[in-house]
């Protein structure tokens, strides 16, 4: 990673851990919106990770903005930063001019509202981060060609809902709507390269998440004590925090090896071939690995632990909701052995080897 | 927590690496094509064959990462890597050099003596020469610090008396590295006091008996010691460093690709066969046992860039072993659903064959190299729980 990369993360971790503590995470879902954290976000223009200098952004590389997603997921961060970084991402590479409040990208893993004489049509149902006052942007068909819409919040129909981890979420609805900007067909971006992108996008929070959970728990074990001794004397607790580590470890190596194979691919929206398997890949452990890790961690935890004041369960919460977006660890697996299966068939595997693939 | 690290560096695999991998991968299918052995689960523990360890000694690719004096090639770890990888999915017959390619080797290369180095090491890197491990007693299995066999000094040299179970392909294997007891036991130092030897097998007063396991083949072994003498220079390093030696070179051990890939034969000829009705349920169980193989590759291959930087991640090799040896398991398990196991090995077709030895081999795969339960505690350890 560059040393500007580096600096871009110091400064996020210092920002989160002064203004995303517990507290202000709880606080956010049933009290007071993080205004704090909101301004001091802004300010360091973290929305803008990934928009090059040249459009007005940090210029950060992929490795940097997923890392930093990683980072924020690990903070539970309560604000729609890694959505309006997506968002902004997808506005620069369409060339349209990316936002100066939090934007959505309004796309949910099926299928594009279409464009037809220049105004859209269709319904996205599970738009992530949508929040009042937000830039969506709409990857659209044109005739199977990815296009990007731009719309203000007032302009089209929203019915908000909430993730199981209460993050915002919304069903929306354009029929004939016209779009404030439209893009020409966006050179290299498909409808499963956008769905691929956000399913690493996914697997990253996840990833992160599990982090903090890890160390939740450790943390947690050596400080409670029961019959005279800290819980992790017992091995059967050494063991389950041994279990959610090598989950953890899993889920990071898998997520890594996407970022950086991603990272040295031109086209992170093409969806082609190079990019699958490894995102995936990625998409499937960290969905599976959700289940063992949860399961674990609360166990070790205790009645404490299904606390809401205690931070455990805003992390759990999260993953439940993740593993779901973009493709569950079901439909990647699918995918992927359909895939190999294809692959065998059609003859694209040297000496027709299962592993061939596996090991690309 | 500082001692864990989720952060894994990317392997250097450049050209030369991947043209390794495709010179080792044809000739091994020019093998296959010629009947030269026939395709094997569990390869690297119950495939033994010195004929075809010679040959791979002759092309160069045992011990690759040794200094050329002694019959090395100087490559990186990760060349290595690569060629294990193809031979344990080939379901290559490769047990007989394994242990000392993966082990005994790099242990005479850091603490051997000069003499041993040259006239051991090259032999080893010709596939001529082969050594077998001597840790496990009766009576000492996870507790290995308990070990109760003993070396006396005499003159010259040492005596040892002890009895050694389940070591691996001992038959074949002209030396042991023996883990005696040299100092006192002492119950607050227990693991000082122990030191290896490299023992000639064919000593007098050395009995090895093959030992019949439940799938059917003499692997491992019973080793018997009756005041074998071994000179001086047999001392493997300096008496006492037994324990630092063995736990030294458990990253390394533990986190190869032979702790996730020893059943993947029997995955790869499922899938061809599978192929052409792929769809739905069958497809997910395929795709998610190959999605968490690539994973478990990142984080192996992971270790070994962090081994290579010089590194010991001890925690993170241990849980490639914990998470790995668990999912072979777990393939055979699932495969169950679409091929159903029911016959002794020789009684169907190859994939039959394949994954009837799997399944009646996988309850090893946990046990091993250190029980999964051991593991666990040193990854506990490292978490800083004990
Ligand atoms: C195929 C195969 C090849 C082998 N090859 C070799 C070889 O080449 N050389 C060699 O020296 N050895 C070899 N071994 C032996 C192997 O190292 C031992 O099996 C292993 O270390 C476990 O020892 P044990 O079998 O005596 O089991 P035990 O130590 O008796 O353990 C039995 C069970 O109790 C559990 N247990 C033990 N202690 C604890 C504890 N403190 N906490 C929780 N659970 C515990 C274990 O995890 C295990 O589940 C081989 C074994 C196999 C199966």
């Amino acid at each position: 990673m560059e040393q500007t990369d580096q600096l871009i993360l110091d400064t996020a971790y210092r920002l989160f851990s002064d203004h995303c503590g517990a507290e202000v995470v709880n606080q956010a879902e049933i009290g007071e919106p993080p205004g704090k954290l909101h301004d001091a976000v802004m300010a360091a223009g973290l929305p803008l990770a990934w928009v090059p200098e040249k459009a007005g952004g940090v210029g950060g590389s992929l490795a940097l903005g997923f890392n930093l997603i990683r980072q924020a997921a690990s903070f539970a961060v309560p604000v729609p930063l890694v959505d309006t970084m997506v968002a902004n991402l997808v506005l620069a590479e369409s060339g349209l001019e990316v936002a100066d409040t939090w934007a959505a990208l309004v796309f949910d893993g099926g299928q594009l509202p279409v464009v037809d004489n220049g105004t859209v049509t269709g319904v996205v149902n599970n738009a992530p981060g949508v929040v009042s006052g937000s830039l969506l942007v709409v990857p659209v068909s044109d005739q199977g060609l990815v296009r990007v819409a731009t719309f203000a919040f007032d302009n089209l129909a929203i019915e908000e809902s909430e993730s199981l981890a209460g993050e915002a979420r919304a069903r929306v609805t354009m029929e004939g709507a016209s779009p404030v900007q439209l893009s020409p067909v966006v050179d290299g971006m498909t409808e499963d390269g956008l769905r691929q992108f956000c399913a690493l996008v996914r697997a990253s929070q996840i990833a992160g998440a599990f982090e903090k959970i890890t160390g939740l728990t450790v943390g947690y074990v050596k400080e409670r004590q029961q019959f005279g001794r800290p819980l992790g004397k017992f091995q059967a607790i050494q063991h389950k925090v041994a279990d959610i580590a090598g989950e953890c470890a899993l889920a990071n190596a898998a997520v890594e090896q996407a970022i950086r194979m991603l990272s040295e691919h031109h086209e992170p929206f093409s969806g082609d071939n190079v990019a699958f398997l490894p995102v995936a890949t990625a998409k499937v452990v960290t969905s599976e690995g959700a289940a063992t890790v949860s399961r674990l961690a609360h166990q070790s935890h205790g009645a404490m632990g299904f606390s809401f004041e205690y931070p455990l369960q805003q992390y759990s919460r999260r993953i439940w909701s993740w593993r779901e977006e973009y493709g569950s660890e079901f439909y990647w697996s699918e995918r992927i052995g359909m895939s190999v299966a294809n692959d065998i068939c059609h003859g694209r595997a040297e000496a027709g080897q299962v592993w061939d693939i596996v090991s690309r | 927590m500082d001692s864990i690290r989720f952060n894994f560096p990317a392997p250097a695999i450049d050209d030369s690496v991947d043209s390794l991998r495709m010179d080792v991968r044809s000739f091994l299918q020019e093998e296959i094509r010629n009947g030269s052995f026939r395709p094997g689960t569990d390869c690297w523990c119950a495939g033994i064959d010195p004929e075809f360890s010679r040959k791979l000694g002759e092309r160069g690719w045992i011990g690759v990462t040794w200094p050329k004096q002694y019959g090395g090639r100087e490559l990186s770890a990760l060349h290595r890597y690569v060629i294990t990888e193809e031979l344990l999915v080939a379901g290559a017959p490769v047990h007989a050099h394994w242990i000392a390619d993966r082990q005994s080797g790099p242990l005479i290369l850091a603490t051997g003596s000069e003499e041993m180095k040259q006239t051991i090491l090259p032999r080893i890197a010709a596939g001529e020469c082969f050594v077998a491990l001597g840790l496990s007693e009766p009576e000492s299995g996870s507790d290995l610090a308990s070990v109760r066999t003993r070396a006396h000094r005499v003159e010259g040299g040492w005596e040892i008396t002890g009895t050694k179970l389940w070591s691996s392909g001992a038959q074949s294997c002209q030396y042991m590295t023996v883990l005696a007891r040299t100092g006192e036991r002492n119950e607050k130092k227990r693991h000082e006091g122990l030191t290896q030897f490299l023992v000639p097998l064919d000593s007098p007063g050395v009995t090895v008996r093959g030992i019949r396991d439940m799938s059917g083949v003499e692997h491992f072994n019973e080793s018997h010691f009756e005041k074998v003498f071994v000179a001086d220079d047999a001392v493997l390093g300096s008496v006492g460093e037994g324990w630092k030696q063995i736990t030294s070179e458990l990253a390394l051990e533990r986190s190869g690709p032979e702790r996730f890939l020893s059943t993947f034969v029997a995955l790869e000829k499922s899938i061809q066969q599978g192929a052409a009705s792929m769809e739905g349920h069958q497809a997910r169980v395929v795709g998610s046992i190959l999605a968490r193989i690539r994973a478990l590759r990142a984080m192996s291959l992971g270790v070994a860039a962090l081994l290579g930087q010089g590194q010991s991640p001890d925690v993170e090799a241990a849980l490639v072993k914990d998470l790995g040896t668990r999912l072979e398991q777990d393939i055979i398990e699932r495969l169950r659903e679409f091929w159903p196991i029911q016959l002794k090995q020789n009684f169907g077709d190859e994939l039959q064959y394949l994954l009837s030895d799997s399944l009646l081999r996988q309850p090893s795969f946990t046990l091993r190299g250190g029980t999964n339960e051991v593991l666990k505690g040193i990854v506990a350890r490292g978490m800083g729980l004990r």
